[in-house]
């Protein structure tokens, strides 16, 4: 699970290690990736929303 | 290598020094201490921009250089470097968010139009400004006063060509002024460089601005939204005078609307409806109609020797108050008053050879509005 987030946070900042991809993509299972990565989206989104409103107060 | 370097980099700052940009190549400073936050935030991010640039392209030219084939035959084979792409990925999101932290604080004062002591409601026309004081029941039109003999080339050029008009908007010096900007017709944008302020005015909407001007003078600008035939014909005047020069010339203007209303009672005789009718279409009317009326069809009808418009005075008055819809003559109801309505149907039924005779009292056109 761990190792998920750690890829899809790395998806996100744009950057992955060779060795991280390989064994993703040997072991992992698209379906854990998809459902972790719309959380992620959901909390960026939620973070940008908190970001604005903060620089609007 | 690093002494050319450092001589292609100095070249390039000479190039971009303050004199050169403030020589009319930049944004103007301007007269607000808003317009001044934006020039700052503009030349930061410009420098940031320039840092960035030399960096880049440096590091470009200098591998380009230092790595060419004939110094290095064997191309190095590698593949993917982590830490350097965090770098590369981190370093730009640091830079972004740098920049975006004054242009937010700066956005947000943009914004605040609260706590305004006088309100201006400016609104676009073709190819006109109409200034309204929210309040003070003080209200023109400004339009273009460069003479059509320079437009025509048959003058030499002033200084001011196409920038002038017959009525400048006045304001305060050091009072916040909120700014209501909509637009009868088509979208315009009121832009004055030295105040910072760039609008569109729309139709039907209401956008908002606001300026506190720090020292008086002269403010010149022009609409930045193509706008029709006359769009380069409908410059801005502002004139920021001291605060009790302000109040004079407001109440100046206050009383001279309130004799302007009552002056719609009284008979006028036909000199003085010609005279002022005369102001009112070189100001209002001649961009569309031309000084000689004789117009610009098919678009613009010619008005001298127009046989409708010596038959038909009522026909007349519905057309210059209400307007025509589906074509480009606007309604004036709103845009001018009963005197000047009166004046100016007047003038047109009598000049260039149209001779009814008619004197149409604002009495009359009063009445007519009222209906």
């Amino acid at each position: 699970m761990w190792q998920v987030i750690k890829s899809v946070l790395a998806a996100f900042f744009g950057v992955q290690k060779e060795r991280q991809r390989r064994r993703d993509f040997e072991q992992g299972r698209p379906g854990h990736f998809i459902l972790v990565g719309l959380v992620a989206a959901a909390v960026l989104v939620l973070l940008v929303v908190l970001l604005a409103r903060l620089a609007a107060s | 290598m690093p002494r050319r370097l450092a001589w292609l980099s100095g070249a390039g700052g000479f190039a971009l020094s303050p004199q050169v940009l403030a020589n009319g190549w930049n944004m103007p400073v301007g007269v607000t201490d808003l317009s001044r936050e934006i020039h700052s935030l503009h030349m930061t991010i410009f420098w940031i921009c320039v840092v960035i640039g030399v960096v880049v392209f440096g590091v470009m030219f200098y591998s380009l250089f230092r790595y060419r084939r004939s110094r290095q035959p064997q191309a190095a084979n590698f593949h993917e470097h982590t830490t350097v792409e965090v770098i590369w990925t981190t370093l730009p999101l640091l830079i972004l968010v740098a920049m975006a932290v004054p242009a937010t604080a700066t956005l947000k004062n943009m914004y605040d139009t609260g706590d305004a002591e006088l309100d201006v409601m400016v609104t676009g026309q073709q190819w006109r400004w109409r200034y309204d004081y929210l309040g003070e029941e003080v209200a023109f039109t400004s339009s273009l006063s460069t003479p059509r003999a320079q437009v025509r080339g048959e003058e030499a050029r002033g200084e001011t060509y196409l920038l002038d008009v017959d009525n400048p908007l006045v304001l305060p010096v050091g009072r916040k002024v909120r700014f209501l900007f909509t637009s009868d017709d088509v979208i315009h944008s009121w832009w004055v460089p030295e105040l910072a302020v760039k609008q569109d005015t729309v139709p039907g909407f209401v956008n908002e601005n606001w300026v506190r001007i720090n020292e008086p003078g002269i403010y010149r600008g022009q609409c930045a939204e193509l706008c029709g035939i006359d769009h380069g014909f409908m410059p801005i005047v502002v004139q920021a005078m001291a605060p009790d020069e302000f109040d004079a010339w407001l109440a100046e203007r206050r009383d001279e609307a309130a004799q302007e209303a009552l002056g719609v009672d009284r008979d006028w005789g036909h000199e003085e409806l010609m005279t002022r009718g005369e102001e009112v279409y070189a100001a209002i009317c001649a961009s569309c109609h031309q000084p000689e009326g004789q117009g610009a069809p098919p678009t613009f009808p010619a008005l001298a020797g127009n046989p409708r418009l010596q038959e038909d005075l009522g026909w007349q008055l519905d057309t210059v108050i209400n307007g025509v819809s589906g074509t480009a003559m606007p309604a004036f109801r709103n845009t001018l008053n009963p005197v000047e309505l009166a004046a100016v149907i007047t003038y047109t039924r009598n000049a260039w050879g149209n001779a009814t005779g008619d004197v149409v009292q604002p009495a009359r056109v009063a009445e007519r509005l009222a209906r």
